[in-house]
C-alpha cells in the first residue's frame, strides 16, 4: 500500500496503462506542457511525449468526436474535458456516436475510449463551473458512467476503464484530488466497473452515493451513530451499470434506503436510483426511498448559499431519520 | 322501503328545533348499525345520531349548519342507495339555510345507476409495503395494527410489536380479567373546521368525550382544523385496559403524532389538561400553544366520590347529580343536557372501562401524576384556565405556574370554563392563538 492524493493516483493509472499499451493516448486542454489544471497529468507528457500527450485547442464537441473516431481507429484516447459543465458539448459525440456505432457496424467496431472529466460544487466556481451532471451521460445507453470517491478507486477504476472496449465517461471531483487514500501497489490492481463497495456497515438505513457525496454519507452515519443510528453506507462507484445486487443486498437488510447525489432533483441520478430500488426492492421498503440531492436551481457563486444548496452530511443524515421515523 | 332518521328522544321531546352541526355520512354510504350519521346541536349540546340498523344511505335531507324541527326527517337508511320510500315521519322539511333539499332524493336514486361504492368506507391502511409482507407472513391483520411513525404509516417495528402480542388479536381471551372488553386500534380523532390555519388539538377530560368541546370547537372551527381527540375508553374510541398515567400519555401522542401536525394550539381539560401539558413537555417542537382548563397533574387532591360516581352512573338522575359538581349555575344542568350527557354514556361496557380507568389513575382518591415539573420546562406560550369555585380539582394548584404561565382564574365558575364561561374562554385561547 502507498498513501498518494486522489490525482496522484489518477496520475499514476494513466502512467502505468500508457506503459503497459502503446496504444492509449491522452488528450485535451492544457494537459501537456501544464500538465493538466488539477495536475492530473503533470509529468506524462516528459515521459510520453507530444504524440501521446496532446494539448489542443478548446474545442470540447470536436475533441469528443474525434476521441470516438480514434477509437475507432484502433488506438485508446484518454480525454480531458476541464470541467463537467461542458459535457453538454460532448453529448452529440456521446448520443449519436460512441453510444451507437457499435450496434450499427453490427459489432464490427469497438469504441474504447475514457472521458476524463470533473464536476462538483463547494469551492466557489459558480454556476458554470461546479455542476455534477452525472445524470445527463448516465442517461446513454451504451456508455459506461464511473465515479470513484477514493484515490484507490481512483487508480483502479481508470485503469478498468482504458481496458474497456466500451465508451466510458470517468467523473472525477474537484475537491476530491487533494484527498489521500492507500493504494494497493501493483500495475495490475484494477477495480472492476459495475461493482458498489460497503465503506460503512450498518443495520438501520441504507445510503447509496457517489464520489464525494460518500464522504458526506460516512460523515451522516457518524452523526446517526450518536442517535444510536447505524447506516449503511454503499459507495456505488459505478453510476451505469449499476451494482444491484449490492443495492438489493443492503435494503434488504436495513428495509430503508437514503439516495444521495450532488446533480439536480427533478430527473436527476438520485430520481433513477429512487426509482430502481422502488421496481427492485418494494417489498423490502418500510418508508419511502429519500432522496438527497442538489435543488433545483443555479449553483450560486455565494459561498454561504453554495453550502446552502449542496447537499452534505447533515441533509443525509436528516433524510435517514426521517425514513427511520 | 328505507328507513328514516329523526332525533328521536334526543331531542324532540324538548327542542322545537335542532340544528344540523356535522355528517359523518354521505349518500351511498354503506353503515352498520351504531355508526354515527351525524352530530346535531340541541340547546347547549352536541348529540350524535346512530344509525339503528345497517344499510346504506340513500337521502340526506339537511345540510349543515340548517336548522330543522326536531321531529323532522334527517336521512334515510335504505337496502340500497335507490331505495328512498319511507313511511311516517314528516315530509322532508327545507331548513332554513338550506335550499336543495326537495331534489336531494331524485339525485340519490339518479345516483344508483352509478358505479357503486365500496361497501366497507373506512379508508385505506396506510402501512409500508415490508410491513405488509410481515404481516401477511405472520397471519396478522393491518386493520388491528397501531403505526407507531409520525407519517402515520405502520411499519416494520409496528408489525414486530403486534407479533408479540398476536395472540390477543387472535381472538383469545382478552388480557384484562377486569374489562369485558378490549379492543384494538388507534384512537378516535375527529377533524372538523377550516382546512388551512394553525392546527387546533382538543382533548377532553374523564368520563366526557370529543363532544364535551360544543361550541368551543365550533367556534375556533371557523378559522382553524379542529382535532379532537377521544381518550381510550371514552367516546368513539377502543376500550382498552390502560395502565397509567404514563400510557395514557403514550396513546395520546400516538394519535397526535398520526395527524403530523406542526405548530398545533393544544387544549386540555382536567385529565386531558394534564395529557396536553404531558404532550407538549414531549414534543416541544410540535406544540405552538397550550391552554390548560382546570388542568390535572398539578396537585395531589381529586374528588375522588367525584370520579367514581360520575363514571358508574347508569341512570340520567344519578349522572345529573354528578354533573352538577362539576359547575358553579347548576341550572346549566338542565334536561337536555343530562339527556345528551347520558346518551354518550349509554354503553355499560364503557362505563364499567372508564371506572377502571379511573381507579387506575386516580388509585386511593389522589392523583399520582406530577406534571409541575414540566410546567416549569414549558416554554410554548402557555394559558391556564381555572373556575375559583371547582369542586373536582383544587384551583390552587394552578398557583405553582412559573411566572411565563398566564393565569385566568374565574369567580363563579366550576370546573368546565368552557362551558360555564364560554366567551371568556374563547376569548383567552383566540388571544393565545393570534399573539403566536
Amino acid at each position: 500500500m502507498t498513501v498518494m492524493r486522489y490525482a496522484e493516483a489518477l496520475n499514476a493509472a494513466l502512467r502505468e496503462e500508457m506503459q503497459r499499451d502503446p496504444s492509449v493516448f491522452l488528450f485535451g486542454e492544457d494537459i501537456g506542457r501544464y500538465g493538466g489544471v488539477f495536475k492530473v497529468s503533470k509529468g506524462l507528457r516528459d515521459e510520453f511525449g507530444d504524440a501521446r500527450v496532446r494539448d489542443t485547442p478548446i474545442s470540447e464537441q470536436a475533441l469528443t468526436a474525434m476521441a470516438v473516431t480514434a477509437a475507432m481507429s484502433g488506438t485508446r484516447p484518454v480525454l480531458e474535458i476541464m470541467y463537467a459543465d461542458f459535457l453538454p458539448l460532448s453529448l452529440d459525440a456521446l448520443i449519436n456516436q460512441a453510444s451507437v456505432f457499435t450496434y450499427l457496424w453490427e459489432g464490427q467496431v469497438d469504441i474504447p475510449f475514457v472521458l476524463r472529466t470533473q464536476g462538483g460544487g463547494g469551492v466557489g466556481t459558480g454556476a458554470q463551473h461546479a455542476k455534477s451532471l452525472d445524470a445527463m451521460v448516465c442517461h446513454i445507453p451504451g456508455i459506461k458512467v464511473v465515479a470513484p470517491a477514493t484515490p484507490a478507486d481512483a487508480k483502479g477504476l481508470l485503469k478498468s476503464a482504458i481496458r474497456d472496449r466500451q465508451p466510458v465517461v470517468f467523473l472525477e471531483h474537484k475537491l476530491l484530488y487533494n484527498t489521500r487514500g492507500e493504494v494497493p501497489d501493483g500495475d495490475e490492481v484494477l477495480v472492476p466497473i459495475g461493482k458498489a463497495k460497503t465503506v460503512v456497515e450498518g443495520k438501520h438505513v441504507s445510503i447509496f452515493a457517489s464520489s464525494k457525496m460518500v464522504i458526506e454519507a460516512e460523515n451522516a452515519a457518524k452523526l446517526l451513530a450518536k442517535d444510536g443510528i447505524e447506516a449503511e453506507v454503499i459507495d456505488l462507484r459505478t453510476l451505469r451499470p449499476l451494482d444491484l445486487d449490492a443495492i438489493r443486498g443492503s435494503i434488504a437488510k436495513t428495509n430503508h434506503a437514503v439516495v444521495v447525489n450532488e446533480g439536480w432533483t427533478f430527473c436527476g441520478y438520485a430520481s433513477e436510483l429512487s426509482a430502481t430500488i422502488m421496481e427492485h426492492c418494494f417489498d423490502d421498503l418500510d418508508a419511502p426511498v429519500a432522496r438527497v440531492a442538489m435543488p433545483d436551481m443555479a449553483i450560486p457563486y455565494s459561498e454561504p448559499l453554495e453550502m446552502a444548496v449542496l447537499p452534505n452530511a447533515v441533509k443525509i443524515a436528516a433524510a435517514a431519520k426521517k425514513a427511520l421515523a | 322501503m328505507a328507513t328514516p332518521i329523526t332525533a328521536g328522544a334526543v331531542a324532540g321531546e324538548y327542542m322545537e328545533t335542532l340544528v344540523i352541526v356535522e355528517w359523518r355520512v354521505g349518500i351511498g354510504d354503506a353503515v352498520a348499525e351504531g355508526d354515527v350519521l351525524l352530530t346535531i346541536e340541541t340547546a347547549k349540546a352536541a348529540v350524535d345520531i346512530e344509525a339503528p340498523s345497517a344499510g346504506v344511505v340513500s337521502a340526506i335531507f339537511a345540510e349543515v349548519d340548517s336548522e330543522v324541527p326536531a321531529a323532522a326527517v334527517l336521512c334515510l337508511i335504505g337496502n340500497d342507495i335507490a331505495d328512498v320510500d319511507y313511511d311516517g315521519g314528516e315530509a322532508p322539511v327545507t331548513g332554513s339555510s338550506s335550499s336543495s333539499t326537495p331534489a336531494t332524493a331524485v339525485m340519490a336514486a339518479e345516483r344508483a345507476a352509478e358505479a357503486p361504492r365500496a361497501a366497507v368506507s373506512s379508508a385505506r391502511i396506510v402501512a409500508s409495503p415490508a410491513a405488509r409482507r410481515a404481516a401477511s407472513a405472520a397471519g396478522i391483520d393491518l386493520r388491528v395494527v397501531r403505526a407507531s411513525s409520525p407519517s402515520g404509516r405502520i411499519k416494520l417495528r409496528d408489525i414486530a410489536g403486534a407479533s408479540q402480542s398476536a395472540p390477543a388479536f387472535a381472538g383469545s381471551a382478552p388480557v384484562s380479567a377486569g374489562l369485558p372488553v378490549d379492543e384494538n386500534g388507534p384512537l378516535k380523532v375527529h377533524r372538523s373546521g377550516a382546512t388551512g390555519g394553525a392546527p387546533v388539538f382538543l382533548i377532553h377530560g374523564f368520563a366526557s368525550d370529543s363532544l364535551s368541546w360544543y361550541p368551543l370547537d365550533r367556534q375556533l372551527a371557523k378559522s382553524h382544523p379542529v382535532y379532537r381527540v377521544d381518550l381510550p375508553n371514552h367516546g368513539a374510541s377502543p376500550k382498552r385496559q390502560v395502565s397509567g398515567f404514563a400510557d395514557l400519555v403514550r396513546e395520546v401522542r400516538d394519535a397526535f403524532d398520526a395527524l403530523d401536525l406542526d405548530g398545533a394550539h393544544v387544549i386540555g381539560h382536567s385529565l386531558g389538561g394534564a395529557l396536553a401539558l404531558a404532550l407538549a413537555d414531549t414534543r416541544p417542537r410540535k406544540v405552538a400553544s397550550l391552554t390548560l382548563l382546570a388542568p390535572g397533574g398539578l396537585g395531589p387532591k381529586v374528588n375522588g366520590d367525584f370520579i367514581s360516581g360520575i363514571a358508574r352512573a347508569s341512570r340520567p338522575e344519578s349522572l345529573a347529580a354528578w354533573l352538577k359538581v362539576m359547575v358553579r349555575d347548576q341550572t346549566l344542568v338542565d334536561l337536555p343536557f343530562v339527556k345528551a350527557a347520558f346518551a354518550a354514556r349509554a354503553s355499560a361496557a364503557l362505563r364499567a372501562a372508564q371506572s377502571h380507568m379511573g381507579e387506575t389513575l386516580f388509585a386511593d382518591g389522589t392523583q399520582s401524576f406530577d406534571l409541575v415539573a414540566a410546567l416549569h420546562r414549558l416554554d410554548c406560550p402557555t394559558r391556564i384556565i381555572w373556575g375559583r369555585k371547582d369542586r373536582v380539582l383544587d384551583w390552587r394548584d394552578a398557583l405553582q405556574a412559573p411566572g411565563h404561565v398566564g393565569l385566568h382564574l374565574l369567580p363563579d365558575v366550576g370546573h368546565v370554563p368552557h362551558l360555564e364561561a364560554p366567551d371568556l374562554s374563547l376569548g383567552i385561547i383566540s388571544a393565545l392563538i393570534k399573539s403566536i
